[in-house]
């Protein structure tokens, strides 16, 4: 097999190159990041708040994509099916079985961990384009599963979706202002837990394997379970997404489930720079603002959609951060 | 008795025009290793080319015939001038131009959407193959048949192509070892543009020949695609006759789950890819080599 035409082996494990982005790049961009997001409410207007809780729900989806996608080398075209369970989820747990929602969470990212890992299993079996093939017919199978259940509404979906009762702390999360807070905070915990993730030894192991699998096997883990572990973890972040954004419309559909959607979570990540840690919430930034232009201006939302995504795939590999990262080596 | 020789036929027709588009799909992927998630786009290209025909000239022959050439086309310019480019650069991997055509499938669904609109076409049987024929007690309708056996022949002829002839002794050759092939002075690129172009042509033929049967909309190759990827995973990706044994699984279980468990009726092929990739991860029929 020629190297000319096909720049790695069938079946090798794609890599998606880490881009090492100054510490101090970093450090500014958190600082101004922090202050930012906190005085937004009383900066803009209600129209660029919800553009922001889009971004930030986005950005978590993304986040739990790209630990599986760039940090483990395992591109999936079926992260969608768990987002659409978080929703889902939530969504039978209050609205069927009548329990609260403070139960009903913990449920459904145990349900997802448990999915997830089962599903994991096998499709990390494969590598490669089957993986992703796999992961595709996953996620179609729940979609199909979605539009034909009655109980859930079949293809109407499911409304009426509770948002968390914060009466406690004296607010209510109906208000967009608050509904905002309580994102962002998601948002702080989901990229705290995953820096951990990332930086712990279980995080290099992962890297590790991405890099190079049978090196890892060589010495002595058990990559298999590591890779599931991987899998699992994603979804629950997606599920995390997935929850918020059903709280967010107060409504999850099938369609949160479709591949398109995890078509773009992995558009996102390339946007943003896959492996970064900031990466996917830059690459749902840039990928919600665009989206909100292209839907003022035409209503071929499909034709963009794909244009753009073949546009970001051929030209613009590194991501944002890593084209920022790239000036910022050349000025000095 | 009658019911289940109907589906049995009807799981048949499904499975030769699944195979037209996997044939194409895995032949792209064993000899260039590209996986075109745009298939689907070439097979809507090719029915809306194909009803274009038949509406200006009225004759289901004409678009049969003319209604391929836009989808070869436009795969021979997207393998020469786009993939091609992109792959000796060096820069991307055989995922990055799955992802590529990702876009290209929506961008293409986008674009007929755009020109179209998002109304439901047909293309009329054609005048000759109207009507029922009887057979073994029941009857069946002729155009359903024609599909078979188009199926089937463009299925041998692509076995006497790749295995009997001097092409296909170079695309073999082209797969094993390029550099020889190039040093003998044939052009690889352009040999597997044209591959390519098959592909979708052949893609694109499905298209027009299930516009009797199916409806033409936007999204016509979007939900097929789908169903074609699982045959091709079944069927080992890249093995020639494997995606034929499983286009006719994949058809079988599809047509059996609508017609006697409804409720499992799209789930019920991803079932089976799953229970194969317990089994046999590489596939049902995928062999040590991956030669078309």
């Amino acid at each position: 097999m020629s190297t000319e035409v096909t720049c790695s082996e069938p079946g090798a494990v794609p890599k998606l190159s880490a881009i090492p982005v100054s510490r101090r790049f970093h450090a500014i961009l958190l600082v101004a990041l922090a202050a930012g997001l906190c005085a937004l409410p009383s900066v803009v207007s209600g129209y660029a708040m919800t553009l922001a809780v889009e971004i930030m729900i986005a950005g978590i989806f993304t986040s739990g994509i790209n630990l599986l996608t760039g940090y483990t080398g395992l591109v999936s075209l079926g992260q969608a099916m768990f987002f659409g369970l978080g929703g889902y989820g939530i969504a039978i747990g209050t609205a069927l079985l009548g329990w609260p929602l403070w139960a009903s969470v913990p449920v459904t990212l145990v349900v997802v961990a448990a999915t997830a890992s089962a599903i994991g299993a096998i499709c990390t079996r494969t590598r490669g384009v089957e993986f992703l093939l796999i992961t595709l017919a996953f996620s179609q199978m729940f979609y199909g599963a979605a539009v034909k259940l009655r109980w859930t509404n079949g293809s109407d979906g499911m409304t009426g979706i509770p948002r968390p009762d914060l009466s406690l702390l004296g607010v209510s999360a109906d208000s967009p202002v608050t509904f905002y807070y309580y994102v962002l905070a998601v948002s702080v915990l989901a990229l705290l837990l995953l820096w951990r993730v990332v930086n712990s030894p279980f995080g290099s192991i992962l890297v590790g394997i991405r890099e190079n699998e049978r090196r890892m096997m060589s010495m002595g883990y058990a990559v298999a379970n590591y890779k599931i572990g991987s899998f699992a973890l994603a979804a629950m972040v997606c599920a995390v997404a997935g929850i918020l954004q059903a709280q967010y419309t107060y409504f999850v559909s099938p369609d949160s489930m479709s591949w398109q959607m995890s078509g773009e979570g992995v558009l996102m990540v390339i946007i943003g720079g896959a492996s970064v840690i900031f990466g996917p919430f830059v690459g749902a930034a840039v990928f919600v603002v665009v989206k909100q232009a292209l839907s003022l201006i035409t209503e071929e939302y499909n034709l963009f959609f794909g244009i753009f995504f073949m546009l970001v795939v051929a030209f613009f590999r590194g991501g944002v951060l890593g084209a920022v990262n790239t000036l910022i080596g050349k000025r000095r | 008795m009658q019911y289940f020789l109907i589906q049995v036929l009807n799981g048949v027709q499904l499975s030769m025009l699944v195979f037209l588009l996997a044939v194409g799909l895995t032949l792209i992927f064993g000899l260039m290793n590209i996986l075109n998630l745009a298939h689907g786009a070439f097979f809507t290209m090719g029915a809306y080319f194909g009803l274009v025909v038949a509406n200006r000239t009225g004759s289901f022959w004409l678009a049969l015939l003319i209604g391929p050439l836009l989808p070869f086309a436009a795969g021979f310019v997207l393998q020469f001038f786009i993939l091609q480019p992109l792959a000796q650069r060096g820069r991307s991997t055989h995922l990055d131009l799955a992802l590529l055509t990702f876009g290209l499938l929506f961008a293409t669904a986008g674009a007929v959407e755009y020109i179209f609109g998002s109304a439901f076409h047909s293309i009329a049987t054609p005048e000759i193959l109207n009507g029922r024929i009887a057979l073994l007690g029941i009857e069946y309708p002729l155009y359903r048949l024609f599909v078979i056996a188009v199926g089937i022949a463009i299925a041998l002829a692509l076995v006497l192509v790749i295995d009997r002839t001097l092409i296909g002794a170079t695309l073999r050759a082209g797969v094993d070892n390029r550099e020889m092939v190039t040093a003998l002075g044939i052009n690889i690129n352009v040999l597997f543009a044209l591959v390519f172009g098959l592909g979708s042509a052949l893609a694109g033929f499905a298209g027009v020949i299930s516009a009797p049967v199916m409806s033409i909309y936007s999204n016509m190759g979007i939900g097929i695609v789908v169903t074609t990827f699982v045959v091709v995973v079944v069927g080992g990706l890249g093995n020639l006759r494997g995606s034929f044994y499983a286009s006719l699984i994949v058809g079988m279980t599809d047509t059996f789950a609508q017609a006697f468990v409804p409720e499992a009726e799209l789930f019920a092929v991803y079932a089976l890819l799953i229970v194969v990739m317990i089994f046999r991860p590489q596939g049902l029929f995928g062999a040590v080599g991956r030669v078309a």
